[in-house]
């Protein structure tokens, strides 16, 4: 049961994101292009540099003077579903106030250093996504590094509970996924797709979400389908209660919260692809 | 030898003085966030007051025209000289109040400046902020003008908020027009400012 649900929502997603892939209008670069790969710091540095300022200064300039016959600026990321999106928003947003902020609020009776050690803990145990990705990814350094927190961070950290390796060792934690993988080898991200409680996603990063799934060692542990999903929520649980009222901020600044978090999506799983 | 030396060793000093005199990008950068942070910490003014106080400081050091033409792109080109300067006024308010509410969430940390590159008239300045419960990249783009480094975006966690604004802002112009969207801005600045909250 546990196997079946979400394979059949992979499978859905897969075949969904066929279509869009064709046809997307879809603005971001392509990830491959910005790929250099390179070991040697000046050529690495110079990319940068001229990706952050050529690219970037220029690709401005001509926005400014660019096409008389576009309506309006390109979006980051094609939303052709936009009002359904909008939909899954609010009722996200209202599910946040009326459900998981109170739940995390409440939770934080549970001292910081506590709840810190659970987040390490849950963040050890989603090592193989990070591994199995960056490996898929051919970032053999990342791939040492994961494993060697994994290895560190279990023997000395108890069982993942504490981040020696974070900490002491500063090998840090790399955010690596499938969607990340997909995007890294020239996929484009799609549609934009509002999730139900995941939040804001694309069609090649919700089915990247769906495939990392089975990397989950919980999964194959020997627990209940209930408990399963319990630790699960812990998790979620846990995390939102260490975040600085984040999503509070973006209604705050932003005109339209929906249109800052999309662009901020867009944003940052590109920067996430690059590295 | 000795006839030129003195006049050699005072044309160097000269030169190396003046270089020492311009102030760097990161030394912008620099004076502009302890400027803002002192202002945030002092206990004597109400957040509005504060925010006045900084408001002239970070005017100078935005290159407003630039920032708002980026932001605006397309519709700045069809947007009427009144409103270009009325959207300039707001957004940059807008920017103020932004950047202003981000470091007051976060004050109580130290900001740690990492590298400059500077490429002719433009430099990019990475910033990280440090605080024992988080690590935020800033990335100040700059350029320079008459001598001065100013401020054409900020890319915060690698979201660059001039093409955020960009696609927001657009977006609102596009089915709502300026008016909507100088209502939208107006009401938003108008809002009393939310007081970060501790966890």
């Amino acid at each position: 049961m546990r196997v079946v649900l979400p394979l059949v929502l992979c499978l859905t997603l897969l075949v969904l994101s066929f279509a869009p892939l064709l046809a997307a209008d879809d603005f971001v670069r392509p990830a491959a292009a910005a790929q250099t790969g390179g070991d040697d710091f000046d050529a690495e540095f110079d990319d940068d540099f001229d990706d952050d300022f050529d690219d970037d200064f220029d690709d401005d300039f001509d926005d400014d003077f660019g096409d008389e016959s576009e309506a309006q600026p390109r979006p980051l990321i094609a939303d052709p579903l936009e009002p359904w999106n909008r939909g899954v928003f609010l009722v996200n947003d209202k599910l946040y106030f009326y459900l998981f902020k109170p739940v995390a609020r409440g939770y934080r009776v549970v001292p910081r250093p506590v709840r810190t050690s659970i987040g390490n803990f849950f963040s050890n145990l989603s090592t193989p996504v990070r591994a199995v990705n960056a490996l898929l990814q051919l970032k053999v350094r990342d791939v040492g590094t994961e494993l060697g927190r994994l290895a560190v961070n279990s023997t000395i950290g108890w069982g993942g509970l504490f981040d020696p390796a974070g900490y002491s060792l500063r090998w840090k934690k790399k955010s690596e996924d499938f969607g990340q993988t997909l995007g890294f080898y020239g996929v484009k991200s799609g549609w934009y797709l509002v999730l139900p409680i995941f939040g804001p996603s694309s069609v090649r990063d919700g089915a990247g979400l769906v495939v990392d799934q089975f990397l989950d060692p919980l999964l194959y542990a020997d627990i209940k389908v209930r408990e399963y999903y319990s630790l699960r929520a812990l998790e979620r649980v846990n995390a939102l209660s260490l975040d600085a009222d984040s999503y509070e901020k973006f209604k705050r600044d932003a005109l339209d919260p929906y249109l800052f978090i999309r662009a901020a999506y867009a944003q940052h799983r590109l920067a996430n692809i690059r590295k | 030898m000795k006839r030129i030396f003195v006049p050699l060793l005072l044309s160097l000093l000269l030169v190396s003085s003046l270089l020492w005199a311009a102030t760097g990008p990161t030394q912008q950068i620099q004076q502009i966030v302890d400027t803002v942070l002192q202002v945030l910490n002092r206990t004597d003014l109400d957040y509005a007051a504060k925010r006045r106080e900084v408001s002239g400081l970070v005017q100078t050091h935005i290159n407003v025209q630039s920032i708002s033409q980026r932001t605006l792109a397309v519709h700045w080109k069809k947007a009427t000289p009144q409103q270009r300067e009325r959207f300039s006024k707001l957004f940059v308010q807008v920017l103020e109040a932004t950047y202003l509410n981000r470091i007051e969430d976060y004050s109580g940390g130290r900001v740690d400046y990492l590298n400059e590159r500077v490429k002719g008239d433009k430099a990019i300045v990475d910033t990280q902020f440090v605080s024992d419960k988080v690590e935020i990249p800033v990335q100040y783009k700059m350029v320079r003008e008459q001598g001065i480094w100013q401020i054409y975006d900020v890319v915060i966690e690698n979201v660059s908020l001039v093409r955020n604004y960009r696609s927001s802002y657009g977006q609102i112009v596009s089915s709502e027009g300026f008016d909507g969207l100088f209502a939208r801005l107006e009401s938003k600045l108008a809002e009393p400012p939310v007081a970060g909250k501790k966890q």
